[in-house]
């Protein structure tokens, strides 16, 4: 929208610039077509140079003043001139120099014909050639942009796998380490339960042993002390006292 | 002041050269003997600074360019490549819109010494080329006191240090001549005398075929004074162009060489 805009004004510059350029370019020749001057026949104005002109209506205002002394005359003379001057300088803006804007014209568009047919091909193809250097630039750029950010999405999934594994392995070594600590433990405690085990039925044997040995010893102990009273008929005080002391006797012995 | 030649021949009074000021001077339009008096020069100058401005307002921003945005996007490249780059360096592209607009001005003003209707390069009239001299001595002027400082600059365009100091009551004349009086003026008539042959050039032939055309034998000679018409206009279409360029190339050597005095 914006550049129809601007396209709209190129070209109403360029219209103002054609309406402007029409009229003017006679100004470059030494047309005095349009001009008049009194008193001289216009046949003989046309195609006459200024100066012919002038020296014609020199000689027409000489029949009548011979001696060119006159006040009349000068005026005149400055008259006729600054006309033609007038004539020559400034033709009628409106009309162009016709004949040399058709030269002109023809030979800038050989040349522009020459231009468009030869030049404008190379033009056309750098042209051409910038713009696709630009695309496949910016093409380029999207494409390493696009790589860039593959990889980075690769990365960080590599990141995200490494974080992951990295949590198994630690939970793998958690729950190793925890299982060996637990096996010990069985360990540990199954040798402590044989240890424990074992000490009992060191104990039981030993027990088992003091008994009978004790028991052998009661037997014994039993027959002494049946011997004792026995062999002294005491009262049963004394009988007593046989016993007890030889209880005593045997404790402080065993 | 005319030339008559051929005058048996020519039925009509033979060829006539037209003088030169009836080549560059042109009746005015509008506001005819006031200072603003408006002629064709005044409307090519108008020409001249509207036409690349309407390029570049119409061109567009496209991110891939194509058509006009090629066009003038590669401009501003060759400027930058062509004349920045060389001239001045990377530092000069602050004065990428001077220099651009420097060529566009020139370049399209003398255009229209081979547009058909004008027929008049804008810089065959000696008023553009000096306003624009005038105007690259005020830059780069200032370029060299702004970056050197008044004193600084004004001892580094007195010459070439260590010579003699005798030798600087010659060269210092000399150079400040060279430099703040005849660089403007240089840029000015290269340009303008340049446009001026060429539109003398184009109008000889012209007025030749125009001649030649309206007598009976010589008109056989029309085809060969018509194909250097044809061929001038050509050649003046490149002069135009060139002559752009190297006002504008001109214009960055000076003000590169203010910028950086031992360059």
């Amino acid at each position: 929208m914006k550049r129809i805009t601007r396209l709209l004004l190129l070209a109403v510059l360029g219209g103002a610039a054609l309406i402007f350029s029409a009229a003017p370019a006679g100004a470059a020749g030494e047309s005095i077509e349009g001009c008049t001057i009194e008193g001289v026949d216009e046949e003989i104005l046309e195609g006459a140079s200024s100066e012919e002109i002038i020296l014609l209506v020199v000689a027409a205002l000489e029949e009548g003043d011979p001696d060119h002394s006159s006040e009349e005359y000068k005026d005149a003379l400055h008259e006729v001139e600054e006309i033609v001057a007038e004539c020559i300088e400034a033709p009628n803006v409106l009309l162009p120099e016709i004949n040399e804007v058709i030269w002109g014209a023809v030979g800038f568009f050989i040349v522009l014909i020459f231009i468009m047919k030869f030049g404008w091909p190379a033009i056309k193809k750098s042209m051409d050639e910038r713009t696709e250097k630009i695309q496949a630039e910016l093409d380029a750029a999207e494409q390493a942009k696009a790589d860039a950010e593959a990889t980075k999405a690769e990365f960080a999934a590599k990141v995200a796998d490494a974080k992951t594994e990295a949590a198994r392995i630690i939970e793998e070594a958690r729950q190793s380490a925890d299982q060996l600590k637990a096996d010990q433990q069985a360990r540990l405690n199954d040798e402590l339960a044989a240890a424990r085990a074992a000490a009992q039925a060191d104990i039981d044997a030993a027990k088992s042993q003091a008994m009978a040995e004790l028991r052998g010893e009661v037997a014994t102990i039993a027959i002494g002390a049946a011997e004792s009273v026995v062999g002294a008929n005491l009262d049963r005080a004394a009988q007593e006292r046989l016993v007890e002391d030889y209880i005593n006797r045997v404790g402080s012995n065993s | 002041m005319s030339v008559n030649l051929f005058a048996a021949e020519a039925e009509g009074g033979g060829l006539q050269f037209p003088p030169i000021e009836n080549l560059v001077e042109w009746p005015a339009y509008l506001f005819e003997g006031t200072f603003a008096e408006f002629n064709k020069i005044a409307l090519i100058s108008v020409l001249a600074m509207a036409i690349p401005t309407v390029m570049f307002l119409a061109a567009g921003t496209d991110k891939i360019p194509s058509g006009l945005q090629n066009l003038v996007e590669g401009s501003v490249d060759f400027i930058d490549n062509q004349v920045i780059l060389p001239a001045i360096g990377p530092e000069g592209f602050k004065f990428r819109p001077l220099l651009l607009s420097i060529f566009f001005f020139v370049f399209i003003g003398n255009l229209f010494e081979v547009i058909p209707t004008f027929h008049m390069p804008l810089n065959a009239r000696m008023a553009v080329p000096a306003v624009l001299g005038i105007l690259v001595l005020i830059v780069f002027v200032s370029v060299g006191i702004k970056e050197q400082g008044l004193g600084p600059y004004l001892k580094s365009s007195a010459g070439p240090s260590g010579l003699p100091k005798a030798m600087y009551l010659l060269v210092t004349p000399i150079e400040y001549l060279s430099t703040f009086i005849v660089r403007p003026f240089s840029l000015a008539v290269r340009l303008f005398a340049n446009m001026l042959a060429g539109h003398i050039l184009l109008v000889t032939f012209g007025v030749l075929c125009i001649t030649l055309w309206q007598t009976s034998l010589l008109a056989l000679v029309v085809p060969f004074s018509f194909g250097m018409l044809v061929a001038l206009t050509g050649f003046e279409i490149m002069v135009s162009f060139l002559q752009g360029f190297v006002f504008a190339l001109l214009a960055a050597v000076y003000i590169g060489g203010a910028m950086h005095p031992h360059h």
